[in-house]
């Protein structure tokens, strides 16, 4: 089997969630047609390809092994995911994965988890997180803390808010500036994520964090838990890089000795302390 | 123990037999002063002394830039169909076979890569013993790599010592018995310089871009790629599409890329993660002596010496590699 062919796929609807971000919904066809592209874990990703055009590494957004459909976040700004803009449903792409190591579901069995989530990072950290509530008692405490630049670039916001009122779940959202939304949503505050963490409470021998976001809070989240106390490995991270054949032979994805399509893109802190450039 | 010998006389007879078996190339120098592995032509001979071509054989197994899927709208992504015509290389050195031996495992390992596997299978390799000069380094690098082929020529005085490498070379050899003597010959040294020591892992200190023998490499360096386009392991591509004029096909095209460039680890938006040269420096070592994925560990420098041929800045290497072996006896 070649790994670098795409299987075909079709965009089923396309959903624009804020002015520059979409979630398309794909139909990848019957699991024995699609190579199980369908069939991820929550921080794996694929490669979305736009005929003509090229091809990106995309996370998988949605909840996983939900038939032959997958759901992706695509925020317009590449080379492929500018014009994928102009696409309506109906039209082809192509599809190969899933790729990478994702979060690890299993040694989170009876954690505390605290997810967090900067700007587009939501994607994929929104596949953990249905995950996780599909199967709610395997899991201690469960929080989510998700801050973007405004509230129009908080993603999911309605999803989010409906959750926000259940009680096994505590959601936090923040925004950078309020602009001219002078109130911001409910459990929404004007800080940036590294603050939200201070007024936090956790049990740090039976906490894990799960991380995706922009490099640059990256240092800050992680000086953040460390200072409330969670270990080197119970900082869980999706790291972005330039994957672009997902098989670990292009060479653009390195960190350190590690490969993100292979070895991440999820990566617990302590394997990456000490590599040059692998947070920012 | 009577060994398979060719008289150099016999060369002429050799080539010409192996031009049976697919096209044949060798090193030859061109008009234009370039060593370089080119098509042998019947009459034409290689230059057998010559040490290092400008460009690797690499450029056989990944063709510098390389249609790897076609698109046509309804039948979708699709292999290219044709097939891979023998293809002979003679008079390939120790350290470019040790080069092929790397990438077959990088391109042949997990989920084998289709294009680069019809072209490896396609290929025939006779390799030839050398003489290495004060830029080759592969008696001193530390390498895991097997320097194999399916004919080894080791050169003796009036000719050559040939051993077959794999059951291809053996069927080769039962091919070219009207020209092959066997001679009681004291075996010959075998100067396949590989000896599989492991680089020791590496430790903080060396890895820490702080170091002043980092930064003292890294600021002479240009960026300008030259070490890694002649490298024989360098095999960093990227992956590019052509949407055709008729507006429903396409070609993905597979090109050589470069690690020292700007643009090779950036992301959307134009987001960096190796942002300075130093920085860029750093990950082609890094690469090149510790690996990463799944040649983690694995040393992929074969010490063939063209990246210190290439470099304008006369960068080596070699030097840090020394200075950090010495630190970690």
């Amino acid at each position: 089997m070649n790994a670098s062919l795409p299987v075909p796929a079709t965009i089923t609807t396309i959903r624009p969630l804020t002015d520059d971000t979409t979630l398309y919904t794909l139909d990848c066809g019957l699991n024995t047609q699609n190579n199980g592209v369908a069939s991820f874990l929550p921080g794996q990703f694929l490669e979305l390809s736009l005929p003509g055009i090229g091809e990106v590494p995309i996370s998988y957004c949605g909840f996983p092994s939900a038939g032959g459909a997958i759901e992706l976040c695509i925020r317009h700004v590449g080379h492929v995911t500018t014009p994928l803009n102009r696409s309506v449903a109906g039209d082809a792409v192509g599809v190969r994965g899933p790729f990478g190591h994702g979060f690890p579901l299993d040694s989170y069995e009876n954690q505390d988890l605290l997810l967090i989530a900067g700007g587009l990072g939501m994607a994929p950290l929104r596949s953990l997180l249905l995950a996780l509530l599909n199967q709610r008692q395997r899991w201690g405490e469960l929080t989510l803390l998700y801050g973007a630049r405004e509230q129009g670039a908080l993603l999911f916001l309605e999803e989010l808010l409906q959750l926000a009122k259940r009680n096994d779940i505590q959601v936090q959202l923040a925004v950078d500036r309020l602009e001219h939304c002078l109130e911001g949503p409910p459990n929404c505050r004007v800080a940036l994520l590294p603050a939200l963490l201070e007024q936090l409470t956790i049990r740090p021998d039976r906490t894990c964090a799960a991380l995706c976001g922009p490099p640059v809070v990256y240092p800050y989240l992680v000086s953040g838990l460390k200072r409330i106390g969670l270990p080197d490995e119970r900082i869980h991270l999706s790291l972005e890089r330039r994957m672009k054949c997902g098989v670990g032979r292009c060479g653009h994805c390195a960190v350190g000795t590690f490969l993100c399509c292979c070895d991440g893109p999820v990566f617990n802190y302590a394997q990456l302390a000490g590599i040059e450039g692998a947070l920012a | 123990m009577p060994a398979h010998f060719l008289a150099t006389k016999a060369l002429e007879k050799l080539l010409s037999l192996l031009r049976k078996q697919g096209e044949l190339h060798a090193p030859q120098r061109g008009d234009d002063g370039v060593l370089r592995f080119a098509l042998l032509k019947a009459g034409d001979s290689p230059d057998l002394d010559a040490l290092r071509t400008q460009l690797p054989p690499k450029k056989y197994l990944l063709h510098p830039r390389e249609t790897i899927l076609t698109y046509r709208a309804g039948s979708g992504y699709q292999e290219p169909q044709g097939r891979s015509s023998p293809l002979i290389l003679f008079g390939v050195h120790p350290c470019d076979l040790a080069g092929i031996d790397y990438l077959d495992r990088l391109f042949l390992g997990d989920a084998p890569d289709p294009t680069y596997a019809a072209r490896r299978a396609a290929l025939t390799l006779i390799g030839l013993s050398c003489f290495p000069d004060n830029l080759c380094s592969c008696h001193l690098h530390p390498s895991t790599l097997k320097a194999s082929c399916d004919l080894y020529l080791q050169r003796q005085e009036e000719g050559f010592v040939i051993t077959s490498g794999s059951l291809q070379g053996t069927e080769l050899l039962e091919k070219l018995k009207e020209i092959i003597e066997e001679r009681d010959l004291p075996i010959p040294e075998d100067t396949r310089r590989f000896f599989g020591r492991q680089l020791p892992p590496p430790s903080q200190s060396e890895l820490d871009a702080a170091m002043p023998d980092w930064q003292e490499l890294a600021n002479h360096c240009l960026g300008c790629g030259a070490c890694s386009i002649c490298c024989p392991t360098c095999a960093c591509f990227d992956v590019l599409e052509f949407g055709g004029l008729d507006g429903s096909s396409s070609e993905r095209l597979r090109c050589w890329d470069n690690c020292l460039f700007k643009s090779h680890a950036e992301v959307a938006g134009g987001m960096s993660f190796q942002k300075n040269r130093a920085e860029r420096f750093r990950y082609r070592y890094r690469h090149k002596y510790r690996g990463f994925g799944q040649l983690k560990n694995i040393p992929s420098c074969v010490g063939c010496g063209r990246c210190r041929a290439a470099c304008p800045a006369g960068l080596d290497l070699r030097t840090l590699a020394e200075r950090l072996e010495r630190g970690n006896p």
